[in-house]
């Protein structure tokens, strides 16, 4: 087959390559790598599997949970229920976020060994990264939002929408995700440093997170150290802020006898306004700690030749 | 047109040292070069001479240690950005892909890190598609590629940003003899349809350098050692004289006449020739002068040999390889001229 002269040269020294780097060509950046991730995660020749996969995970979770608190409290504890689902629901979704981008890091330039091709392109590797992570982050949200509805239709968790307040669920959720995005930098930071085999770290990592957070047990049974790096973690502003707003009656995550929230304030039950204002300033943190980290961490990779380096053969 | 008055590649005083342990590994050792826009540049060099170590620096994925180096002025550190947009690079020899993707779709999405449209982006890929041959692979997955198809799609790839510098680290490693010479065909092609596209070559068949390349850099252990046109580096030799001897019964091969007096070099003939049958083998002998060469003749006898064929011969690249790097690339290798033979004509 003999190439075609004219194919090369119509396309010649095109005027775009002048062109500055504008936000059309990020979202476009942002988009295709979104949609890369969805094909490539997605397990699309057998989605039955897939999507029992993506749901029964964190469903699983939460009926184990709900599960052995019946077992503990002798059933009738509503209130922990609620507690415990949105926990759970919750948190597939932030393992699927925190771990995303930092998987998408591994898979691309271990396995797919990508991840060299896509850097050298001119659209950005954050950008490259958050859209290649958004797919997990779609999948995880299909499974938050599956569990939570077993959990009020199945699991008797008492849900009301009179009582939900809808402001404070949309405010929580935009800031919690910009949080939970912004640890995934961090993560995928910290994995592109890495030199041997860490498929395991960003998982393990997250579900250690979950025990820090308020989850699926107050932080006031937590040692008061460990209580004060949870109250530094946008996660835990955000999961006790989502549990207000749907389960007004929920025990609090956050405050109580023996915390150190309480010890500090004086308060038993954080109102929806601190809430809101620890979450932003904690996910602003966070936020701000996440770019000058992947700034470091790229730069780095860049010296050592970390970018395309794999460690298998 | 006129053409970039700025060189298309230059590096100064250009360093890259690995901080591995034990010791530390100097990869390029201060390399200064210049390369202008629209020339076929080659690297020739033994394995670990640093020559991908220098083509990831110039396609911004590794930073110089110390030292410059600039793509059509714009410096590979501080200006990613702009490189970015006028440069690719394929590789050979790799097993890179998104497996689960068809053909097409891969080639789509890259187009799209290169801000093309999307209607645009398509258009694009199904051109590329077709100029390098991988019409009926289209809309294949891409695990299910042979090596050879992979690299065309590679080179599709490369292609979609129609790259002022195209970077290309032994792009026919690994593919058969015809597959060699598609993309070879495939590059000049590319390269000849619009003066001011510049490629930077690295290889280690040396008709390949010597049949594509205007000027080429012999490099070694981090260093220039020679650098000019095939022909200026082949009368760098020149001042000796080089023969090509046919022998029979010569036991020790090429190495029973490297110590003679007289004899810069000799080593066994790898430039594609049929074997002959008998355990007859083809040497390449540089010598001095002429008359080192009744030492030759004389040693040759007293061994036991038999001169089947002897003729003098104008040098190859691969005899100024041979003297500057002071060893083949055979040697280190597989010790065969098997793997020469891919560019065998
Ligand atoms: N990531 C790395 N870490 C440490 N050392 C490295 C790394 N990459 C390359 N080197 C070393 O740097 C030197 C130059 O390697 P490089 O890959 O640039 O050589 P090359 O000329 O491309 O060789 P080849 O012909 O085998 O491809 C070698 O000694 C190699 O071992
Ligand atoms: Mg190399």
């Amino acid at each position: 087959m003999e190439p075609t002269v004219a194919a090369f040269d119509r396309h010649a020294l095109r005027a775009t390559r002048s062109r500055r780097d504008g936000w059309r060509d990020t979202w476009r950046g942002y988009r295709t790598a979104a949609r890369l991730g969805w094909r490539v995660e997605a397990n699309w020749a057998d989605p039955i599997l897939f999507l029992t996969y993506s749901v029964a995970k964190p469903l699983a979770g939460a009926l184990i949970l709900v599960v052995m608190l019946e077992v503990v409290s002798g059933g009738g504890a509503d209130e922990y229920r609620a507690f415990i689902v949105v926990g759970s629901a919750l948190w597939s979704f932030v393992i699927a976020g925190l771990s995303g981008l930092a998987m998408s890091v591994l898979d691309d330039r271990e396995r797919y060994r990508m991840l060299k091709y896509l850097y050298i392109s001119p659209t950005s590797l954050a950008v490259l990264l958050l859209g290649r992570g958004t797919a997990r982050f779609a999948m995880g949200g299909i499974g938050a939002a599956v569990t939570l509805a077993v959990g009020v239709l199945f699991l008797g968790v008492p849900f009301d929408p009179a009582v939900m307040d809808v402001p404070l669920l949309l405010a929580s959720m935009a800031l919690g995700l910009s949080g939970v995005i912004a640890l995934g930098v961090v993560f995928a930071a910290v994995v592109l440093q890495t030199r041997q085999d860490s498929w395991s770290y960003p998982e393990a990592v997250a579900g250690a997170l979950f025990l820090l957070v308020g989850a699926v047990f107050p932080l006031a049974v937590l040692p008061m150290p460990v209580q004060a790096l949870g109250l530094v973690t946008p996660l835990t502003w955000w999961v006790a802020a989502v549990r207000e707003a749907l389960f007004p009656d929920a025990v609090s995550s956050i405050a109580g006898p023996g915390s150190l929230y309480t010890r500090l304030t004086g308060v038993t039950e954080p109102d929806r306004w601190v809430l809101l204002i620890c979450l932003l300033a904690t996910t602003v943190l966070v936020t701000l700690g996440a770019m000058l980290t992947f700034r470091v961490s790229e730069r780095r990779a860049k010296d050592r030749g970390l970018i395309d380096q794999t460690t298998g053969t | 047109m006129s053409l970039p008055s700025v060189p298309a590649i230059e590096t100064r005083g250009l360093r890259r040292v690995y901080k591995t342990k034990p010791k530390p590994i100097v990869a390029l050792d201060g390399i200064d070069l210049e390369v202008a826009p629209g020339e076929f540049f080659g690297l020739l060099g033994p394995n670990g001479a640093g020559k991908t170590t220098l083509i990831k620096i110039l396609t911004t994925l590794l930073l110089p240690t110390t030292g410059t180096a600039r793509v059509f002025g714009f410096d590979v550190a501080r200006e990613t950005r702009q490189i970015r947009r006028l440069m690719n690079i394929v590789a050979g020899g790799e097993q890179s892909g998104y497996g689960l993707l068809q053909v097409r779709e891969q080639l789509w999405m890259f187009s799209q890190f290169y801000g093309l449209g999307t209607r645009e982006g398509w258009q694009r890929v199904d051109e590329l598609i077709e100029a390098v041959g991988l019409d009926e692979q289209r809309n294949q997955k891409v695990s299910s590629l042979s090596t050879g198809q992979r690299q065309k799609m590679n080179f599709a790839r490369g292609l979609l940003n129609d790259p002022w510098v195209f970077f290309l680290d032994e792009p026919t490693l690994g593919l058969d003899v015809s597959a060699a010479r598609s993309v070879r065909e495939l590059v000049r092609t590319w390269k000849d349809a619009l003066p001011g596209r510049t490629i930077l070559l690295t290889t280690h068949y040396m008709a390949e350098a010597e049949e594509l390349c205007e000027r080429i850099a012999i490099v070694d252990h981090g260093r220039i050692l020679a650098i000019g046109t095939p022909d200026e580096l082949k009368h760098r030799v020149q001042s000796e004289s080089i023969f090509r001897l046919e022998v029979d019964r010569l036991e020790r091969g090429a190495g029973a006449l490297a110590g003679l007096p007289g004899v810069v070099s000799a080593s066994t003939a790898t430039d594609g020739t049929t074997p002959a049958p008998d355990g007859v083998q083809t040497l390449n002998l540089i010598l001095d002068n002429d008359t080192a060469l009744g030492g030759v003749v004389t040693a040759l006898g007293s061994m036991g040999a038999q001169i089947v064929a002897l003729r003098k011969s104008e040098p190859s690249l691969e005899d100024v390889f041979v003297e500057l790097v002071g060893r083949g690339f055979d040697e280190d290798g597989a010790g065969s001229n098997g793997h020469h033979e891919a560019v065998a004509r």
